[in-house]
């Protein structure tokens, strides 16, 4: 509570400061370096069916829910709406809002302060930012919400899907730099995350430190980044206060899996390659939680080629853990009957979170058809399957699921900037 | 024939200015006479314009104008320097506005309008219709 109510005071600054400026700039001549209010929006109305009725499929893990389960159609999986305020009081000072509304844990559109900073341009080159930033990680993480900037309806879930945090609260610094022909921006951030799950608990990370380069060489991009961070989310706290009870091999058990104090660790690195009428993308990446949210690696490639306004696409994608994401829980020999059948029940809840670290391989065709300079339309086809035990990407498991079957998911979206 | 007079002439008055059907018109990257920047090679004009690079070669700092959205000059100047269409220069600005890295150039009304504020600006950089460069511009790069 106490950060939310932060971050309104932080949002009422920031309008107060963008409406300043926007009085400032009726009163100046408009020219270079003189205040200036930029309102600029994205947005995407998508729906999405599934062919697997016993889960739901989500590309966030911060969505209540999602196709399948719930409903078969769904508007929910991709369906936002996103207002950025971008003020420039002079050459050096700006400040930006972003507000983005989409579903949310608890089920609700709420709209969320994804951004909310102020940035102080040292040189041409060397930019500062405190408040709210986004995090740097990922060749498309930064502007995972803006559909229209990237071919397919979604980035991949088996990379994207299942990182919780996408903005944090804190200061970071952007230099760009040349090296012959290369032309680099790296950013270094430091602060903290929050994130609220369902009332009233939320997960948050201490420490956040991010580091990034990207260098471009003509159309081809190179991004490496590197995030980290201590986590805590109460996630199945109960189940854990119980195996605390349950004795110094419960204990044990708490210490390896519960999301406290852990330190959570995330690498990328991409390339694309983009000459204008062709673009082909690769990405790999590493997670590291020491807890329940286990340690994976993924990687996709994608390429599409643009004839006109259509761009089909194609895209591998695949998600493994990395390590046992199940264990043999407490030992039941010996126990009476009755305390054994609950043993045995917190065991079975143990394994349960770990089946949700996901294992899982898609293959996706589309195609994005640009109608005007600032909406395109897409249509999608996944076809999705959760390997080894794991419900993959999904969530919202009835007991009818069956880790294994191939899902078919079929998407249509409608992408525009404003 | 009296109609037909006026057509043929309309046609012919019309011809250079409608360049996209006849010759290719020849597009040219400018400074100000008062810069001392005399050469830009295309990739250094495209990181100017792409928002990738703040100065000209020689360190001094560099601020792109545009020609006003919609402009087929300013479509075929963007495809011959950036290889990018409409939607994908719309793409590219996309992302650098929503991640906080940059806003699109100022725009100004056509070449005219733009030879003039880059003749005033030395920071400035622009591209004109070659028919449109006068003395107190400085042809950088003819657009191939």
């Amino acid at each position: 509570m106490q950060h939310s109510f932060r971050g309104h005071h932080l949002t009422a600054s920031l309008l107060a400061l963008a409406l300043g400026a926007g009085i400032d700039a009726h009163a100046e001549d408009a020219g270079d370096g003189a205040p200036s209010v930029a309102v600029s929006g994205f947005g995407t109305v998508g729906v999405v069916h599934s062919s697997e009725a016993h889960a739901d499929y989500i590309a966030s893990a911060l969505k209540a829910n999602g196709a399948g389960a719930t409903r078969r159609w769904s508007g929910d999986v991709d369906t936002r709406l996103g207002l950025q305020l971008d003020a420039a009081l002079d050459k050096r000072w700006s400040a930006v809002l972003q507000l983005v509304s989409e579903m949310n844990l608890d089920g609700s559109y709420r709209p969320r302060v994804e951004w909310a900073n102020v940035k102080y341009q040292v040189t041409p080159e060397l930019a500062l930012r405190l408040g709210r930033v986004a995090l740097p990680m990922f060749l498309t993480a930064e502007y995972r919400k803006v559909g229209y900037i990237y071919p397919w309806v979604r980035p991949p879930v088996e990379s994207y899907g299942t990182l919780p945090f996408t903005s944090g609260d804190g200061i970071d610094a952007n230099l760009r730099w040349n090296l012959g022909p290369v032309r680099n921006t790296s950013q270094i951030f430091f602060g903290h995350a929050d994130q609220k799950l369902v009332d009233p608990m939320r997960g948050y990370a201490r420490r956040v430190f991010g580091l990034d380069n990207t260098s471009d060489w003509g159309a081809l991009s190179v991004r490496a980044s590197l995030l980290g961070g201590e986590a805590t989310a109460a996630i199945a706290d109960q189940l854990f206060d119980a195996l605390d009870a349950s004795g110094p091999a419960g204990a044990a058990l708490t210490r390896a899996y519960a999301i406290d104090h852990k330190q959570i660790s995330v690498a990328s690195i991409g390339a694309n390659y983009d000459p204008g009428t062709w673009f082909l993308m690769a990405e790999a990446s590493r997670t590291r939680t020491h807890s329940l949210l286990g340690a994976t690696r993924s990687i996709y490639a994608s390429a599409g080629w643009r004839h006109g306004a259509f761009t089909p696409y194609l895209t591998w994608s695949h998600v493994r853990a990395v390590g046992a994401t199940s264990n043999p829980g407490l030992p039941l020999a010996g126990l009476p009957p009755q305390l054994a059948g609950q043993v045995a029940a917190l065991n079975a809840g143990l394994n349960g979170l770990l089946a949700t670290v996901p294992r899982q391989t898609s293959v996706s065709a589309g195609l994005r058809w640009d109608l005007r300079a600032n909406t395109a339309l897409k249509l999608q086809y996944d076809r999705a399957t959760p390997h080894d035990g794991s419900r993959g990407t999904l969530t919202n498991l009835t007991p009818g699921f069956q880790p294994g079957r191939t899902i078919h998911v079929a998407s249509v979206a409608i992408d525009f900037v404003y | 024939m009296r109609a037909l007079a006026a057509l043929m002439l309309a046609t012919l008055l019309a011809g250079p200015a409608v360049p996209a059907s006849a010759a290719p018109s020849e597009l040219v990257v400018i400074v100000s006479a008062r810069s001392p920047v005399t050469a830009l090679r295309p990739d250094q004009v495209a990181a100017i314009f792409l928002g990738q690079s703040v100065r000209f070669p020689d360190g001094a700092e560099a601020i792109p104008l545009d020609q006003r959205l919609g402009a087929p000059l300013r479509d075929e100047f963007y495809l011959r320097v950036t290889s990018k269409t409409p939607p994908l220069l719309k793409a590219w600005w996309s992302k650098m506005v929503f991640t906080g890295r940059g806003q699109p150039p100022a725009e100004a009304a056509d070449s005219a309008a733009v030879r003039r504020r880059v003749a005033e600006h030395p920071e400035l950089v622009g591209y004109i219709d070659r028919n449109a460069l006068d003395a107190s511009v400085r042809p950088v790069l003819v657009v191939q």
